[in-house]
C-alpha cells in the first residue's frame, strides 16, 4: 500500500518516540491477548485427554459433568476433575490456562464467602491478585473487565468520530444558514447532562435485554451526547482547507461536495483527529469505570474495574488488595493510552521545525 | 372526571387569556386558616354520628378497669441520667413533621415511633397472650376497659400528662386527632383512609376520659386504641392547606421525652434531640429506667463503610454490624479496640415476625405462571449455601412469610430445599427437558430457561450473584437486575416484575397479615366471575402488595372469614391452612431470616443486664442505654496511654428461637 510520503514520516517520527511506541506495542499485544482471553484466564482446560479421546472446551458447549462419568448433568467442574484425574493416576489429563478461574466463579476461602488476599500474600494459591467479596478471582475479573473497557471505548471513539467528522466538515463546507442552524442545535444538544440522562435510562432499560445489548445501549447513550465536541475542530478545519486552491481546482473539475470533502479535505485534516484519539479512549474508559463504580454502568455481573474499585473502597482496611489492584490496572492503561496520545500528537505536529523567537 | 376535562381546559384557558390580559403579576397568597379551633369543632358537629360527648354517669358501671402496674419494670435500675450520645443518620431529615409529604423517613422513629408514649404500650418482654390479646402498661392513660360487646375501648388519661411545652393533655386533643388525620390538609391520603375507616366513633366523658369505638372487635384491637397517640391541639393553631409548607421545619409537642429545637439543627450536617428534664412521666415506673442521655447527637454520614470508621475512631457511639464483613473482618474479636475492651460486641437474639426476605414470583408473567417452574425455581435456589457460607452461617433459613410470629407460625412447614434433581424433575414437567450449550434448559419450542430477578437491594447483591452461579446448575438462568430502591419498588408495584427480591418489613403484630398480599381483590380489579369460575377479562391491579399475582377463591374465603374472626384458636388454623395453600402455590420463595441483631458499642454505653427487650428491632429503640461519663473520660485517657479494660463480647440468646 502506497502511503503519503508524509504520513510515512510521521510514523517514523512517531516510531522513534520511544516511550509512546513502547506503550503503543503494549498496548496492541494486551488487546490481541485479551481476544483470545478465554485461552488465558478461564476455568476450562485448553486440552483434556480422557480415556483416549481429546476434548477441547475453551469454546463451543458446555460439556456435562456426564462427559466424564461424573453424576451430574450442569457444567463439569474442571479444577475438581483434574484432582480426581491426579489421584486416579490413569492417563487422565488436562491442561489448565495459567489463571484457571472464570470471572463470575464464587469460589470460598476459609470456607466462606470472603475476599482472598494474593497468593504472595498468603492467600490460596492461583489468585495472583486476590479475590473479591465474593470470592471472585480479581485477575480474572480485571482482564475481563479490560477486554470490554477497550473494545467499548474503541467502539466509542469510531462511532463519535464518524459522526462528528460528516457533521462539522459538512458544516465547514456548507457554511452559511446550514453551519448556523446545525450549530445552535449542537449547542441546544450539548447542554442536556449526560449522566442525568444515563442514570434514567438505565433505570428503566428492562433487564430483558441481554448484557450485550445493554452494552451496546450504554455506548449508543454515550455516544449521542459526545460526537458534538468534535464538530468544532472538524468544522474550523474544514473552512480553512475551503479557501484553499486545491479545493478551488476540485470543484473545477466538477468533483461532488461529498467527494472534495472527504477524499480532499479530510486527509489534510486528519492530523487534528488522530491527536484527539487516544484522549477519547481515555476518557471513554474512565466514563465507562465512573458509571460502574456509581452504579449506573454494566449489569452485574459483568466484570467491570469500577465495579471493583467501588468495592474496594468499601474494604479499605480488610482487603486492601481489591482496591490497590483496580486503582493499578486502571492508572496502568491510561497511562499506556496517555503516552500513545502524547506521541501521536508530537510526531502529527506540523510545526516540528518551527522555532519561536 | 372525564366530563369535567373541557371544562377544566376552557377554565384554564379562560384564565391563561385573563392573565395575559392583565399584565401585571398576580401575588397570591396562601391564607392560612388561623381559626383551627372553630374549624375543628365545625367538624366535631358535622359528624355526630363519629363525635359524640357523654357526661361520666354514661359509662358503664360493670366495666373491668385494668392498668397493666403488676407488670415488670423496664430497662435497668443502675440507669444514670446526663451525657450525650452520638449517632449517625443517613440523610438529614426533609422535615421535621410527623404527617404529610416526606414525613415518612428514617428520621422519624427519632422524634415519633421511639419517642412518643401512647395511651398504654405493648410490654416487650411479657408477650404471652391474655383474653384481651397483648399484656399492655399505662403511659398517658392510667386504666383502661374493653367492652367487648360495644367495641368500644374506654381509656382514662392520666391529670399528670403534659405536652413537652406544658401544655395539659386532654379528651380535646383525643378529639383533634381525628379532625387532624382525617383533613385533608395533610395531604397523606392513607392516614385519611385509615382513620375514616378503622375507627366508628369517640366519644368525651370529661377532660380526661374519653372512649373509642370500632366497627368490628378484632383481637389486635388495643393497638389501635391504646397504641395511639392524640395529637395537640393547641399546636396546630394555623391549620391550612398549606399545613405541608408551613409546618415543615416545626417540631410539634410530643408526648414523648425529647425534643428538638431550632439551636439544635444544623442543616445538612446535624440534628440534636434533647431531653426534657421536666418531663412529666420521668418518675413513673416502666418510664424511669428509660430515656437516660442528656443529648442524642444525630451526624449526617452518606456512607455505610464511613461511618463505620467514624465508629472506630469514637466519633459515634455505637454501629449497626448486621454485615457478617463487619463482624468477622473489620472488627473481629482479637482487634485491638476489641482486645482492650474500649469497644464492647453485642449479639442480641430477639424474637419478632421477620421480613419476608425472599423471591416473589409474579404469576401474571410468562415462564413463572407455571406452577411447576415456580416450584423447580424453588428446589433451584441455593440458600442454604448463602446462609452456611455468605452469612457465615448466622442466619436462619425462612420457611414461612408469616415466621417470627409464635404460635400463628406454622409448626412443621419446611420451606424447599436446594436440589438440582428435584428442581430438573419440576422443570422438565413444564416441558424444559433438554440442556442448551450454555447448560441453560429449553423446551421443544427452543426456549431458555429465564427469569429475571429485579431488586432494590444493591447491599445484598452478592446474595444474589451466588443464587445465581448455583441456579445455572439446575438449568435455570436468573438475569438480575439491580436498580434504584424507589425504582425497583415502583416496577414491583407497577407488577412488571417477573420475581422481585423483596421483603415486607411487619411491626411485632399479633398475627401475620394475609389479605394484602395473598387476596385475590388485591390482584385483580375482578379475579373470578359470580359463579367461582375465572374472569377471562380481568386485568392486574397495580399498587398493591399483592406482589405474587396470587388469586384463589378458596383462599379468599378464608381470609375474608380470618379478618372477621374474633376467636384466636379459630385463626391461629386459618393461618396454618393458608400458609400450606401458599407452599402448593409455590410463588413465594421463602430466603433467610435474621435471628438476631449485632452491634458494637464503646465501653462507656452502658446496657441492661438482659441486654435489650424481646421484641427489639434496633438498639435504640426502647432507649434503654445509658452513659458511663466517668468511663468515658477513663476510656479517652487509656485510649492514649494504651491501658486496657476487660473486653466485653456478649452474646445475649435468653429469646433465641431454634
Amino acid at each position: 500500500m502506497a502511503l503519503n510520503p508524509l504520513t510515512v514520516r510521521k510514523l517514523k517520527r512517531f516510531r522513534s518516540i520511544k516511550r509512546g511506541y513502547y506503550s503503543f506495542a503494549l498496548l496492541m499485544l494486551l488487546i490481541v491477548v485479551s481476544l483470545f482471553g478465554e485461552m488465558f484466564v478461564n476455568n476450562r482446560p485448553l486440552m483434556l485427554s480422557y480415556e483416549g479421546k481429546w476434548y477441547f472446551p475453551t469454546y463451543g458447549a458446555n460439556l456435562t459433568g456426564e462427559t466424564f462419568a461424573l453424576d451430574y448433568t450442569y457444567e463439569t467442574n474442571y479444577r475438581d476433575l483434574r484432582e480426581r484425574f491426579q489421584t486416579e493416576d490413569n492417563g487422565n489429563w488436562m491442561l489448565m490456562p495459567p489463571v484457571p478461574f472464570d470471572p463470575n466463579e464464587n469460589n470460598t476461602y476459609e470456607g466462606v464467602f470472603k475476599p482472598a488476599p494474593p497468593s504472595w500474600m498468603g492467600g490460596p494459591s492461583g489468585h495472583w491478585l486476590g479475590t473479591d467479596t465474593t470470592g471472585r478471582d480479581i485477575f480474572a475479573r480485571l482482564f475481563y473487565g479490560f477486554r470490554i473497557a477497550i473494545f467499548f471505548s474503541l467502539a466509542f471513539m469510531a462511532l463519535t468520530y464518524l459522526i462528528g467528522i460528516t457533521v462539522g466538515c459538512l458544516m465547514g463546507y456548507y457554511g452559511g444558514i446550514f453551519d448556523l442552524v446545525v450549530q445552535r442545535l449542537i449547542e441546544v444538544w450539548s447542554n442536556i447532562p449526560f449522566l442525568y440522562i444515563v442514570i434514567i435510562l438505565f433505570s428503566v432499560i428492562p433487564s430483558t435485554f441481554s448484557i450485550p445489548a445493554r452494552i451496546g445501549m450504554l455506548l449508543v447513550v454515550m455516544v449521542l451526547f459526545s460526537w458534538t465536541s468534535m464538530t468544532y475542530y472538524m468544522r474550523t478545519a474544514t473552512y480553512r482547507e475551503k479557501a484553499r486552491d486545491y479545493t478551488a481546482a476540485a470543484v473545477v473539475l466538477g468533483a461532488g461536495p461529498i467527494r472534495i470533502i472527504f477524499n480532499h479535505i479530510l486527509p489534510n485534516t486528519i492530523s487534528t483527529v488522530v491527536t484527539f484519539m487516544p484522549f477519547t479512549i481515555v476518557s471513554a474508559i474512565t466514563a465507562i469505570t465512573a458509571l460502574d463504580f456509581l452504579g449506573f454502568g454494566l449489569p452485574p455481573p459483568t466484570p467491570s474495574m469500577g465495579e471493583l474499585l467501588k468495592q474496594g473502597t468499601q474494604t479499605l482496611t480488610t482487603a486492601p488488595w481489591i482496591v490497590s489492584s483496580a486503582f493499578a490496572a486502571l492508572v496502568f492503561i491510561l497511562i499506556l493510552v496517555t503516552f500513545i496520545g502524547e506521541a501521536v500528537r508530537e510526531a502529527f505536529d506540523p510545526k516540528k521545525f518551527t522555532t519561536y523567537q | 372526571m372525564k366530563n369535567f376535562r373541557p371544562a377544566l381546559g376552557l377554565l384554564c384557558g379562560a384564565a391563561l387569556i385573563f392573565l395575559s390580559g392583565c399584565g401585571k403579576k398576580e401575588t397570591v397568597e396562601t391564607v392560612s386558616n388561623t381559626n383551627t379551633a372553630d374549624e375543628a369543632q365545625a367538624f366535631y358537629d358535622a359528624h355526630p354520628e363519629f363525635f359524640h360527648t357523654k357526661t361520666m354517669a354514661d359509662i358503664p358501671a360493670d366495666l373491668k378497669w385494668d392498668n397493666g402496674n403488676d407488670l415488670p419494670d423496664l430497662g435497668s435500675p443502675d440507669a444514670t441520667k446526663g451525657g450525650t450520645v452520638n449517632y449517625w443518620i443517613q440523610d438529614f431529615p426533609r422535615t421535621l413533621r410527623i404527617v404529610g409529604p416526606d414525613s415518612n423517613g428514617s428520621f422519624r422513629p427519632w422524634i415519633l415511633d421511639d419517642n412518643v408514649m401512647s395511651y398504654a404500650s405493648r410490654h416487650p418482654n411479657v408477650t404471652s397472650l391474655n383474653e384481651d390479646g397483648f399484656h399492655y402498661y399505662p403511659g398517658l392513660a392510667t386504666e383502661w376497659a374493653l367492652d367487648r360487646a360495644n367495641k368500644t375501648v374506654y381509656i382514662r388519661l392520666n391529670p399528670e400528662a403534659r405536652w413537652s411545652d406544658g401544655e395539659p393533655i386532654t379528651t380535646n386533643d383525643v378529639f383533634f386527632n381525628f379532625f387532624f388525620y382525617r383533613s385533608s390538609y395533610i395531604k397523606a391520603p392513607w392516614y385519611n383512609n385509615f382513620y375514616s375507616t378503622k375507627y366508628a366513633g369517640v366519644t368525651r366523658f370529661d377532660d380526661h376520659t374519653f372512649a373509642l369505638h370500632f366497627p368490628e372487635l378484632r383481637p389486635d384491637i388495643y393497638s389501635l386504641s391504646l397504641g395511639t397517640v392524640p395529637v395537640p391541639a393547641h399546636f396546630y393553631n394555623e391549620f391550612g392547606d398549606d399545613f405541608p409548607e408551613r409546618y415543615q421545619w416545626r417540631f410539634a409537642p410530643t408526648t414523648g421525652p425529647y425534643t428538638v429545637s431550632e439551636k439544635d439543627i444544623d442543616k445538612g450536617r446535624s440534628i440534636t434531640l434533647r431531653r426534657n428534664k421536666d418531663w412529666w412521666a420521668k418518675d413513673n415506673k416502666f418510664w424511669r429506667n428509660l430515656y437516660n442521655p442528656d443529648r442524642i447527637r444525630l451526624v449526617v454520614i452518606r456512607d455505610n463503610a464511613k461511618a463505620f470508621e467514624a465508629f472506630r475512631k469514637g466519633d459515634i457511639d455505637f454501629f449497626d454490624m448486621r454485615l457478617a464483613e463487619d463482624w468477622y473482618d473489620k472488627l473481629p474479636d482479637d482487634a485491638d479496640e476489641i482486645a482492650k475492651g474500649y469497644i464492647q460486641k453485642i449479639k442480641f437474639y430477639n424474637d419478632i415476625p421477620r421480613p419476608t426476605y425472599g423471591l416473589w414470583m409474579n404469576q401474571s408473567r410468562p415462564l413463572v405462571n407455571n406452577r411447576d417452574i415456580r416450584a423447580g425455581i424453588q428446589y433451584a435456589l441455593n440458600w442454604d449455601l448463602v446462609i452456611k457460607k455468605f452469612s457465615r452461617g448466622d442466619w436462619g433459613r425462612m420457611n414461612t412469610s408469616s415466621d417470627g410470629y409464635g404460635d400463628f407460625t406454622h409448626p412443621t412447614l419446611k420451606s424447599r430445599t436446594f436440589s438440582i434433581d428435584k428442581a430438573l424433575d419440576r422443570f422438565a414437567r413444564a416441558g424444559f427437558t433438554k440442556r442448551g450449550p450454555d447448560s441453560i434448559l429449553l423446551n421443544d419450542k427452543g426456549e431458555r430457561l429465564s427469569v429475571q430477578l429485579t431488586t432494590g437491594y444493591e447491599h445484598y447483591k452478592d446474595v444474589l450473584t451466588i443464587l445465581q452461579e448455583e441456579a445455572i446448575k439446575a438449568g435455570l438462568d436468573i438475569r438480575i437486575e439491580i436498580l434504584d430502591r424507589t425504582a425497583s419498588w415502583k416496577k414491583v408495584q407497577e407488577k412488571k416484575h417477573d420475581m422481585a427480591f423483596v421483603a415486607f418489613n411487619v411491626g411485632p403484630e399479633l398475627f401475620p397479615r394475609y389479605w394484602e398480599t395473598n387476596h385475590s381483590a388485591n390482584a385483580y380489579d375482578k379475579a373470578f366471575l359470580e359463579d367461582g369460575s375465572v374472569n377471562p377479562e380481568r386485568k392486574v391491579k397495580t399498587q398493591t402488595n399483592n406482589i405474587q399475582i396470587f388469586a384463589s377463591p378458596e383462599f379468599d374465603k378464608i381470609i375474608d372469614a380470618y379478618d372477621r374472626s374474633d376467636d384466636l384458636e379459630e385463626m391461629k388454623k386459618m393461618a396454618y391452612k393458608m400458609e400450606e395453600l401458599a407452599y402448593d402455590d409455590a410463588s413465594f420463595a421463602p430466603g433467610f431470616v435474621i435471628p438476631f441483631m449485632r452491634h458494637g458499642a464503646w465501653n462507656w454505653l452502658k446496657i441492661p443486664e438482659d441486654g435489650n427487650v424481646k421484641i427489639a428491632t434496633s438498639f435504640e429503640g426502647y432507649r434503654m442505654f445509658w452513659v458511663d461519663q466517668d468511663l468515658k473520660k477513663a476510656t479517652k485517657e487509656a485510649r492514649k496511654t494504651g491501658e486496657s479494660f476487660e473486653p466485653a463480647i456478649r452474646v445475649f440468646d435468653q429469646y433465641k428461637v431454634d
